[in-house]
């Protein structure tokens, strides 16, 4: 029995055209791989590359036409794979009509937290992403580094042991990139497994234990960056640009 | 380029004008609904006589406390409206088969149950054919009458049958006489409404000399506007002679009882009878006058 | 249960800070006492018009509140992305499904309480009586109505793709079974075939909305439906409700979010 936290087995996701008569459409194809306990995985790929739809596998949005995904060695079509989850979504958008504090007491509860502890988590929470100010605000007035704020709050909130994130740093400004970065290396710190992609691969090199990079539905490369680095004599970029075929620079 | 104040200005004189001139020609083009002086007639122009009969019968709903076919049960057997029958607004149907026995079953409309919705389905609605019979209780047929006169005042009906039951169930006179006064003077020449003015003057107020006068004005309104009808409304001309006819006798003018017992012949489904009261009367005279 | 209670507290809060409820409450209050201020040959003891007018007002809105509340819900969940947090979470389709559904349900219970209150004074004051048990039947008796009728949109809102097709949709379907389903199977009898056997066919077929109309018993004080009669409109609106809900579960489920 392997600690991996997340596994794919052969994944294969279609999607069928809309118009009738057009071949299915391939966008994850035989995608195998691991992410162990404990370790900050960069999942990464042009756009188009299907890590979307892999994470969408892996959270029980689309079902898989082939293979299999596992969290914590749970079949990720079982709702209580996700007890031990938090996710945050690229495009943040919570309920408006909710303020910071409801919309975290209504995420608490769907993990069954006690009314006590939750009311703790809540304040730490918001603590830990500088919104305990706003807590009382809807969140319709909130701007956009706020509601980013706000769902990191809510992918927090049960004290998840893997994390899933979504394009984290996408949109905010440098000073939110850094806090986001800051929060990501203190939940490495407490021993939390974080697997999140991002197009900012500065970022994911300096973060990362492990990377697998994607392209067109298939995975191309995966391994420790330092391994990586020293086996293509380059930095993570230029890996990235070699594995999907790009044309190097003159 | 010109002032946008001075644009506006223009433009405000020239919409002034336009309406100031549309005004005036609006009443030619607008049909009865622009030159109607009232909110509803504007508003609805023609279509407020369907929503008038609809009130109407809404008032007959009513006194039926709900119970009342729809439009599919009246397609097969059409609803006598009692609330006009009682007022005398209306005959009694008198079909063939329609017998007196016969009037409870015939009226009521819902039949054994089709299916098994139909049978639980008739704990939910008004399923037995009541009347508001308790004192007091045909108010609430009141609104509807009053709604359906406000909608048409050229439908008679709704005056005559509203002041019976105004008068002779609810003890309100006055309002029964006001409403028949409104009724005339949107119907100058109904007959029916004099009618019951007649009786609003006889019954309640205990005066018979204008209910005379008003009865025997009654008379030449139908005279003048049935008379040269082929089919002309004989049960209102023998309601309004049986009235005048009961009135004189009590008033101590045979004679003049028999004449408008004559009338009440000729148009009776009972003849035989009118006669005998002709010949009681006549009996009497000569009686009296050796 | 948890996950779907908690589901349906989301939406009673979203039914009281959106303004819906409210206007349609102050209109049907405001034209109720209109209604009222009108003078009938100086009788201040006619009620039955008003208590007509006031139901007319109430079903009305409350079928408003009910189609266009859940209408709304899962497209503006998936237009709005708030669905792939929730779903993120330990919550199954089921329990999302039938958390809308409670919230729906919950929010017409509250509205139709404040809507009979309103309705229990504004009568009260003009008979002089207050039969709280009928209140109580008729209230409860709408509201299994809107249960059936919530289940349907919820179901059809999984089905098509826009709200406002849905709820324009659901609302004529209600409003056609309302008016229409009693009468069905007379209209049945009056036709050959096949047209008579298609006809009822959909007399059995759809649920019978107009049993849970008992304004007209309401309005001219035929006293109460017995117990046992009452509880079993309970369960057959409580068994479409559960029909259209295991269907919108079972739709849900096998549906891509993305």
């Amino acid at each position: 029995m392997t600690n991996a936290v997340l596994r794919t087995d052969n994944l294969r996701v279609e999607y069928r055209a809309r118009e009738l008569g057009q071949p299915v459409k391939v966008a994850v194809k035989g995608l195998t791989f691991q992410v162990h306990a404990g370790e900050v995985f960069g999942f990464l790929g042009p756009n188009g590359a299907g890590k979307t739809t892999t994470m969408n596998v892996l959270l029980g949005f689309v079902r898989p036409a082939a293979g299999a995904a596992y969290l914590f060695e749970v079949d990720v079509r079982q709702p209580i794979a996700r007890q031990r989850l938090g996710y945050l979504p690229e495009l943040t958008y919570y309920y408006k009509f909710l303020n910071a504090e409801e919309l975290l007491r209504f995420y608490g509860r769907t993990f069954g937290i006690p009314a006590a502890e939750l009311e703790r988590r809540i304040d730490a929470v918001l603590r830990v992403v500088d919104l305990e100010a706003a807590r009382k605000r809807l969140i319709k007035t909130y701007s956009k580094g706020m509601q980013q704020r706000a769902g990191l709050a809510q992918a927090l909130i049960n004290n998840p042991d893997l994390l899933i994130l979504d394009e984290p740093t996408s949109g905010l400004d440098p000073v939110g990139r850094m806090k986001v970065r800051e929060i990501i290396h203190r939940l490495k710190g407490e021993g939390k497994t974080i697997f999140f992609s991002s197009h900012e691969l500065g970022e994911v090199e300096t973060v990362c234990d492990r990377v697998a990079v994607l392209n067109q539905g298939e995975l191309q490369v995966e391994g420790r960056v330092a391994d990586l680095a020293a086996q293509y004599q380059c930095n993570l970029e230029q890996i990235f640009l070699k594995v999907i075929g790009y044309p190097a620079a003159a | 380029m010109p002032s946008p104040l001075l644009v506006l200005a223009l433009l405000l004189t020239i919409c002034f004008s336009l309406a100031e001139t549309l005004t005036l020609w609006r009443p030619t083009w607008g049909g009865r609904a622009a030159q109607s002086d009232s909110l509803l007639g504007v508003l609805l122009g023609d279509g407020r006589r369907l929503f008038a009969n609809h009130f109407f019968v809404k008032a007959d709903v009513y006194f039926h406390s709900g119970y009342y076919p729809s439009v599919f049960d009246a397609a097969a057997q059409p609803p006598t409206q009692h609330i006009a029958e009682d007022a005398g607004a209306a005959r009694a149907t008198d079909e063939p088969g329609h017998a007196a026995g016969a009037k409870e079953e015939d009226e009521d409309y819902l039949g054994p149950p089709k299916d098994w919705i139909d049978r639980f389905s008739r704990h939910f609605y008004p399923s037995r054919h009541t009347h508001l019979d308790q004192p007091g209780e045909a108010r609430e047929i009141l609104p509807w009458l009053r709604i359906a006169a406000d909608l048409d005042p050229q439908r008679v009906e709704t005056y005559t049958v509203a002041a019976f039951w105004l008068r002779s169930r609810l003890g309100k006179v006055d309002q029964a006489e006001q409403l028949l006064r409104e009724g005339w003077r949107a119907n100058p020449d109904s007959y029916e409404i004099l009618f019951e003015l007649g009786r609003v003057f006889l019954e309640n107020r205990h005066d018979p000399a204008r209910a005379r006068n008003v009865w025997e004005l009654a008379l030449r309104k139908w005279q003048a506007q049935e008379g040269a009808k082929s089919k002309p409304n004989e049960f209102a001309r023998e309601q309004i002679a049986g009235h005048l006819a009961v009135l004189e006798e009590r008033e101590g003018h045979p004679e003049r009882a028999i004449d408008y017992l004559e009338i009440v012949k000729r148009s009776s489904p009972n003849p035989a009878a009118v006669q005998k009261q002709i010949d009681d009367l006549k009996a009497a005279i000569h009686a009296t006058r050796p | 249960m948890r996950n779907a209670w908690a589901i349906s507290q989301v939406v009673i809060k979203e039914l009281y800070r959106r303004k819906d409820f409210y206007v349609l409450f102050v209109l049907t209050a405001l034209l109720t006492l209109l209604m009222w201020s009108v003078n009938f040959f100086n009788d201040d003891k006619i009620a039955r018009y008003l208590k007509e007018i006031c139901l007319l007002l109430i079903w009305i809105s409350a079928l408003v509140i009910a189609i266009g509340t859940t209408a709304r819900q899962i497209p503006a969940e998936r237009e709005n992305r708030t669905i792939f947090p929730l779903l993120a979470k330990p919550v199954s389709r089921s329990e999302f499904v039938v958390g809308k559904f409670l919230g729906c349900w919950l929010a017409c219970g509250i509205a139709l309480l404040v809507f009979y209150l309103f309705f229990a004074v504004i009568s009260g004051a003009r008979e002089q009586r207050w039969p709280w048990l009928s209140y109580f039947q008729a209230a409860w008796l709408q509201w299994q109505m809107l249960g059936v009728v919530v289940a349907l949109v919820l179901l059809g809102s999984l089905v098509f793709t826009a709200p406002s097709s849905n709820a324009t949709i659901c609302f004529v379907s209600v409003m056609g079974i309302l008016l229409l389903g009693r009468h069905l199977n007379t209209v049945a009898l009056q036709l050959a075939e096949p047209s008579r056997s298609v006809i009822y066919a959909i007399y059995f077929a759809i649920p019978h909305l107009e049993l849970f109309d008992v304004r007209d018993l309401l309005v001219h004080d035929w006293g109460l439906i017995p117990w046992t009669i009452w509880l079993l409109a309970t369960l057959y609106g409580a068994a479409y409700t559960a029909f259209f809900l295991v269907a919108a579960c079972v739709v849900f489920r096998r549906a891509s979010l993305c």
